[in-house]
C-alpha cells in the first residue's frame, strides 16, 4: 500500500479513562476482530492486565478501514500503557507514530499524567487529536473538560471531539478525523533499511519476536540483517503485522509497523531501542534510540527454597525480554541466601513482576522492602551507586549520600490544596509553585525525594483528596540528603535484608517503629530475642520478643496420636519454610512488611 | 491385649466441648450397649487363636457414668467373658461427679472396676458454671470422697488449667483441696476450646477472655512443684501419680503397644495399623446390628519412619523419655535444647524438663526426623 494511505497513531490516556475500550471499538468497526470474538479489552492480552484493567505492554495492531466513498486506509494502532510507572513505554510508542489521540474522561477531567504525556507527544512532533470520552455517563461534563483540554493544548474548545467508547458514539467520526489530520509516514523506501525495535516479546518455539517500525527501506523475509547497536547478525525468518494475531506478509515497507522473527533465542541479544539494518546495504547510523528506561526502585527477590535459585534466574531472563525496564543482578544476603537485586520503574511494576514470577513460573518468593538507588560519594571523590541499603559504606568513609528526586505535578480541586501541601511537607518535599487551571483545578509543582513516594505516596494522595488528586512526575537526578543507614540486629546479629537508608531527622522514629513491627511479625521463640535498630553501631531502639513459655497442653491418648503426629509434622515443615537468622526463625512476610508498614504509620 | 471402650453419651454438653458425645437417651443407650457387646464378640472371633486376655480396660467417653454402677459392672463382665481379664488387670472408668451415688461406686468396684477417674475439672463454682458442668465444687469433693472410699485401688482426678476468671492462686487452692483428699493420681489439662463449642463462640464475641499464655504457664509450673512436694511423680506431661499408680493403660499408648478400641469413633492400633470406627452413632449401630464390624476410617499403616516419629513424639511426653540414639539426626539442636533447660539427659536417655513439657510441641517438632 502507498504510504499516503497509512496512518500510525497511538492513544494517550490516564488510567481508567477508557483507552482499551476505545481500542476495542476501533477493532470492531474496522472488522479487525469479528464481533463475536471480541473479548473486552482485546489488546490487553496478559491475564494480569485484564484483571487489573491496565495495559502494561505496548502492542501494535494493523486495521484496514474504508471510509464511505473513499479508498481503503491502513491504520496502525500502537497501544500505550497508562500508569506513571510505565511512562517510558509511552515514549517508545510515540517514536513509532505520527499522531496521538489524547483521550480524557468527561467526568474526571484532565489528570496530571494526561498533561505529562500530551506534552511528550507535542514535543515528539505528533499531531494530537483531543477527545473527550464517556459522554454517555450521567456525570459527564463535556464543556468543562473540553475547556481544560483546549487550555492544555492552546486550541479552540470546538476542536475537541466527543465520543463514548462504550456505546460507540462518535467513534467513526474519530477514525475519519485520524485519517484526515494525522500525516502519513514520511517514508523513504529507496534508502537502506532502518527499522526501530520499539518492543519485543518471547515465543517459546520461535524465540524473540521484535516489534518494529520501518523508518526507511524495506525488511524482507530471508534478508540477512543486523541489529546495529548490539551487533547481532541474523537472518529474517518471518515478517508480518498484528491484526491482532500475527499475520506473516513477507515484507514491511517504510512507514509500516509490524514484527520480525529471527530465530534468536537469547533474550539479551535483541534490545528494545536497537535498529535493524540490512547486511548487504547497511545504513550508516542507527535511528535515535529511546529514552533508556532507568529503574529507580530496587528490591531483593529470593527463592524460599534455595533449590529454586536457577529457576528464578531463568524466569527473570524471560520476563526481561518482555520488559526492557526490568534489571537484575545476582546478590547474596546473609539472611536470605542467594537471590537477585531487581530494579523496577516503580511499585506497580515491582508488584507485576512479582505476580508474574509467582503465577507464570510457579515460584515461591521472599521479597525485601523496596528502596531507591543512592548516589554515594566516598572520601576521595569516588562515586558509586548503592542499590541495596546494606551496601552503603561506613559513614566514616562517606563524603555525601545523594538520593533521587522527582519533579512532581499534582492536579487537585482547590478544596484539597491544603491537604496536599501538608502531604508534600511530610514527605520532605520542596514546594515550588501553584497555578489555577480553569476554576476547578489547581496544579501544584514540587520536588520530592523518590524514596518518599515509592511506598505509599500515591495511596495517601488519593485518600487525602477523596480520590480527586492525580500525580505525574519525572526524574530530575540526585540531590544531597542528610541520610543514614539504619541497621536491624536480631540477637546482636545485623540482618542485611532489614537495613534501610533513612533521613537522619526521622531515623529514631523509624527505628522505633521497625523494631515494634518486627516484634509483632516474628513469632515467640524458645528464648528471648532482642530486636535492635542501630545507626553506625549506636543502638537507637530496642524491643524484646519474650521467649515462648507454653504450647497447648493437650492430652495425648490413643485417639489423639495420628492427629497429633500430623500436627507436629506440619509444625516441623512450617519451621523449614522460615528463614533462620542465627538461631532465630523469621517468617517470610516479615522481610517485606516490616519496613513498609512502618512508613505507612510514620506518614500519619 | 488392651481395650478401650467408648461411651458417647453425656448428661449435657459442656461449653468447651464438641467431642464425640451426645446427650443421653435411654433407648439409644440400651441399643448402643448391645452393639458394644456385639462388636466385642465379633473382634473375639476375628482375633482367632490370638491371646486376647486383657491387661487393661479403659471405659471412657463421653460420660460412662451415665450408666449405673450395676450396668458398668455387667459391661465389665461381658468384656471379661469374651476377651478374658488377666490377673491384676487395670480396669478404669471415668466418672462425672454429677452422676453416681455411693451404691454405684460400690457396684462398679464389686464388678471388677479398680480405677476411678473423677472429672472434677475445677473447684471454683463460677468456673464450673462457665464450663457448663452439672455439679458444683462441693459435689465434686463429695464424689471424690465416695470414690476414695469405694475400695478402688486407684482414684484419679482431672483438673483444668487456665479456666477464664481464675488465677494461679485460686488454681493452687483447688489443687491443694484435691491433694488433701489423697487421690493416687491427678491429670492436669490446659483448657482448650473446640472451635465449634459454645464457649469458643463466646470468646470470639468478646464475652469471655481466655487467660494469657504466661498465666497458664505459671499455673502449670506451680502445680508441678506442688504435686512433687506432695510426693506425686510427674510421669507424663499431663499426669502425676503416687509411686506405683501410673495409669498402665495410658502408658501403653505412649509405649506404642497395641490396643483395640470399641464403640463409635474409638481408635485402634493393631498389627501396625492405626484406624478408628466411624464416629456416626447410627452408622456404627447399623453395621454391628447386621453382624458386621463398624466402618473403619483413617486407616494408616505406620511404617518404620513414621513409627520412629511416633516413638519420639510419644516417648518424650513421658518422664522416661527416649533413648538418645533415636535423636541422632537432631544434631546440634539437641545440645541447644539442653542448654536452654528444655531437655535433660541421663542414663543414655533424654527427657523433657518441666519447662520443656510446657513447650513439648516446639521441642518435639524440632526433634522429629525431617
Amino acid at each position: 500500500m502507498e504510504e499516503k494511505r497509512i496512518r500510525n497513531f497511538c492513544i494517550i490516556a490516564h488510567i481508567d479513562h477508557g483507552k482499551s475500550t476505545l481500542a476495542d471499538r476501533f477493532l470492531e468497526i474496522t472488522q479487525t476482530v469479528p464481533h463475536q470474538k471480541m473479548a473486552d479489552q482485546y489488546l490487553d492480552r496478559m491475564d494480569l492486565e485484564r484483571e487489573r484493567g491496565i495495559t502494561i505492554k505496548a502492542t501494535a495492531v494493523r486495521m484496514q478501514y474504508k471510509p464511505a466513498g473513499e479508498e481503503e486506509y491502513r491504520l496502525n494502532l500502537i497501544d500505550t500503557p497508562g500508569h506513571v510507572d510505565f511512562s517510558y513505554e509511552v515514549s517508545r510508542s510515540l517514536a513509532a507514530c505520527e499522531g496521538a489521540v489524547l483521550l480524557v474522561d468527561a467526568s474526571q477531567g484532565v489528570e496530571a499524567q494526561t498533561v505529562g504525556n500530551a506534552y511528550l507527544a507535542v514535543e515528539a512532533g505528533l499531531t494530537v487529536i483531543p477527545v473527550v470520552n464517556k459522554i454517555d455517563l450521567p456525570s459527564a461534563d463535556y464543556e468543562d473538560t473540553a475547556m481544560e483540554v483546549a487550555d492544555l493544548l492552546g486550541i479552540d474548545p470546538a476542536e475537541v471531539m466527543a465520543v463514548s467508547a462504550k456505546t460507540g458514539e462518535g467513534v467513526e467520526e474519530l477514525l475519519a478525523e485520524i485519517i484526515r489530520r494525522v500525516p502519513p509516514p514520511a517514508a523513504e523506501t529507496g534508502l537502506p533499511l532502518r527499522a526501530l525495535v520499539f518492543d519485543s516479546t518471547y515465543d517459546l518455539y520461535r524465540g524473540v519476536v521484535a516489534f518494529v517500525r520501518v523508518a526507511e527501506g524495506m525488511v524482507r523475509k530471508g534478508m540477512k540483517a543486523r541489529f546495529m547497536v548490539e551487533g547481532t547478525a541474523v537472518e529474517i525468518d518471518e515478517v508480518g503485522y498484528f491484526s491482532p494475531d500475527m499475520i506473516s506478509t513477507g515484507s514491511l515497507e517504510a512507514g509500516e509497523v509490524g514484527y520480525v522473527i529471527t530465530g534468536i533465542k537469547d533474550v539479551t541479544r535483541i534490545k528494545v531501542g536497537d535498529t535493524v539494518t540490512a547486511r548487504d546495504n547497511p545504513a550508516s547510523e542507527p535511528l535515535p534510540g529511546y529514552l533508556e528506561p532507568k529503574p529507580m526502585v530496587f528490591a531483593g527477590i529470593y527463592p524460599v527454597d534455595s533449590d529454586d535459585f536457577s529457576d528464578l534466574g531463568d524466569a527473570l531472563d524471560r520476563l526481561k525480554l518482555n520488559d526492557a525496564a526490568l534489571t537484575f543482578a545476582k546478590e547474596t544476603s546473609k539472611a536470605l541466601g542467594f537471590g537477585y537485586r531487581c530494579g523496577f520503574l516503580g511499585l506497580l511494576h515491582m508488584e507485576i513482576v512479582q505476580e508474574r514470577l509467582e503465577r507464570e513460573y510457579g515460584l515461591d518468593l521472599v521479597i525485601t522492602a523496596p528502596n531507591v538507588v543512592y548516589e554515594v560519594e566516598e572520601r576521595g571523590g569516588k562515586v558509586t551507586y548503592v542499590r541495596n541499603p546494606s551496601d552503603l559504606p561506613d559513614a566514616a568513609n562517606l563524603d555525601e549520600v545523594r538520593e533521587p528526586y522527582v519533579q512532581a505535578t499534582i492536579l487537585v480541586p482547590p478544596d484539597y490544596m491544603g491537604a496536599m501541601l501538608e502531604l508534600v511537607k511530610e514527605r520532605r518535599g520542596i514546594y515550588q509553585d501553584m497555578v489555577y487551571l480553569s476554576g476547578r483545578r489547581v496544579e501544584i509543582r514540587c520536588r520530592l525525594p523518590l524514596a518518599e513516594i515509592v511506598v505509599d505516596f500515591y495511596d495517601q494522595l488519593k485518600s487525602r483528596s477523596r480520590g480527586y488528586a492525580s500525580l505525574d512526575y519525572e526524574h530530575v537526578g540526585f540531590l544531597p540528603g542528610n541520610l543514614v543507614k539504619l541497621d536491624i540486629l536480631i540477637n546482636g546479629e545485623p540482618v542485611d535484608a532489614f537495613s534501610s537508608i533513612v533521613d537522619r531527622g526521622r531515623a529514631y522514629d523509624y527505628g522505633r517503629r521497625i523494631t515494634q513491627r518486627l516484634r509483632e511479625l516474628i513469632p515467640r521463640q524458645l528464648f528471648d530475642v532482642a530486636v535492635q535498630a542501630a545507626i553506625g553501631g549506636r543502638i537507637v531502639a530496642r524491643e524484646t520478643i519474650k521467649a515462648k513459655r507454653k504450647d497447648v497442653l493437650a492430652k495425648c491418648y490413643g485417639g489423639d496420636i495420628t492427629r497429633k503426629k500430623k500436627l507436629l509434622q506440619k509444625q516441623k515443615a512450617g519451621k523449614k519454610r522460615m528463614k533462620m537468622v542465627g538461631k532465630v526463625e523469621i517468617p517470610q512476610e516479615a522481610f517485606i512488611s516490616a519496613l513498609r508498614v512502618t512508613r505507612e504509620e510514620a506518614g500519619r | 491385649m488392651r481395650l478401650y471402650v467408648h461411651w458417647p453419651f453425656c448428661l449435657s454438653r459442656c461449653s468447651y466441648c464438641d467431642f464425640n458425645a451426645r446427650v443421653c437417651d435411654e433407648s439409644r443407650m440400651r441399643g448402643y450397649m448391645a452393639a458394644l457387646l456385639a462388636e466385642i464378640g465379633l473382634w473375639r472371633g476375628l482375633l482367632g487363636r490370638r491371646d486376647t486376655a486383657l491387661s487393661s480396660v479403659y471405659i471412657g467417653g463421653g460420660t460412662p457414668s451415665t450408666l449405673s454402677g450395676e450396668e458398668i459392672s455387667s459391661l465389665v463382665g461381658g468384656i471379661a467373658e469374651r476377651f478374658g481379664l488377666r490377673e491384676g488387670a487395670e480396669v478404669t472408668v471415668e466418672v462425672n461427679p454429677a452422676t453416681w451415688v455411693a451404691e454405684d461406686y460400690a457396684a462398679a468396684c464389686a464388678g471388677g472396676v479398680n480405677r476411678l477417674s473423677i472429672g472434677v475439672q475445677s473447684l471454683g463454682d463460677d468456673a464450673l458454671r462457665l464450663l457448663g458442668r452439672k455439679h458444683d465444687a462441693a459435689a465434686a469433693m463429695r464424689a471424690l470422697a465416695k470414690a476414695t472410699g469405694s475400695g478402688a485401688a486407684s482414684v484419679s482426678v482431672d483438673l483444668l488449667l487456665g479456666v477464664p476468671g481464675g488465677d494461679a492462686a485460686s488454681f493452687l487452692a483447688g489443687l491443694r483441696e484435691v491433694i488433701a483428699a489423697a487421690p493416687q493420681h491427678v491429670s492436669l489439662y490446659a483448657l482448650t476450646l473446640s472451635v465449634n463449642s459454645p464457649m469458643s463462640r463466646a470468646v470470639r464475641r468478646g464475652e469471655v477472655a481466655m487467660p494469657e499464655e504466661d498465666e497458664v504457664a505459671e499455673q502449670y509450673l506451680a502445680a508441678c512443684a506442688e504435686m512433687e512436694a506432695a510426693g506425686y511423680e510427674h510421669y507424663e506431661i499431663s499426669n502425676f501419680s503416687l509411686p506405683g499408680h501410673a495409669c498402665r493403660h495410658n502408658m501403653a499408648y505412649w509405649r506404642r503397644e497395641e490396643y483395640l478400641g470399641v464403640g463409635a469413633g474409638a481408635h485402634s492400633f493393631l498389627g501396625g495399623y492405626r484406624f478408628h470406627n466411624t464416629v456416626s452413632l447410627l452408622a456404627y449401630m447399623r453395621s454391628v446390628s447386621r453382624g458386621g464390624l463398624p466402618p473403619a476410617e483413617g486407616l494408616e499403616y505406620v511404617g518404620e519412619a513414621e513409627g520412629r516419629a511416633e516413638e519420639i513424639m510419644l516417648g518424650l511426653r513421658t518422664a522416661r523419655g527416649v533413648p538418645r540414639g533415636i535423636l541422632a539426626h537432631g544434631g546440634s539442636r539437641l545440645g541447644d535444647l539442653e542448654e536452654m533447660g528444655l531437655l535433660a539427659a541421663g542414663g543414655g536417655r533424654v527427657h523433657l524438663t518441666a519447662r520443656g513439657m510446657l513447650l513439648s510441641n516446639e521441642v518435639i517438632a524440632e526433634l522429629l526426623p525431617a
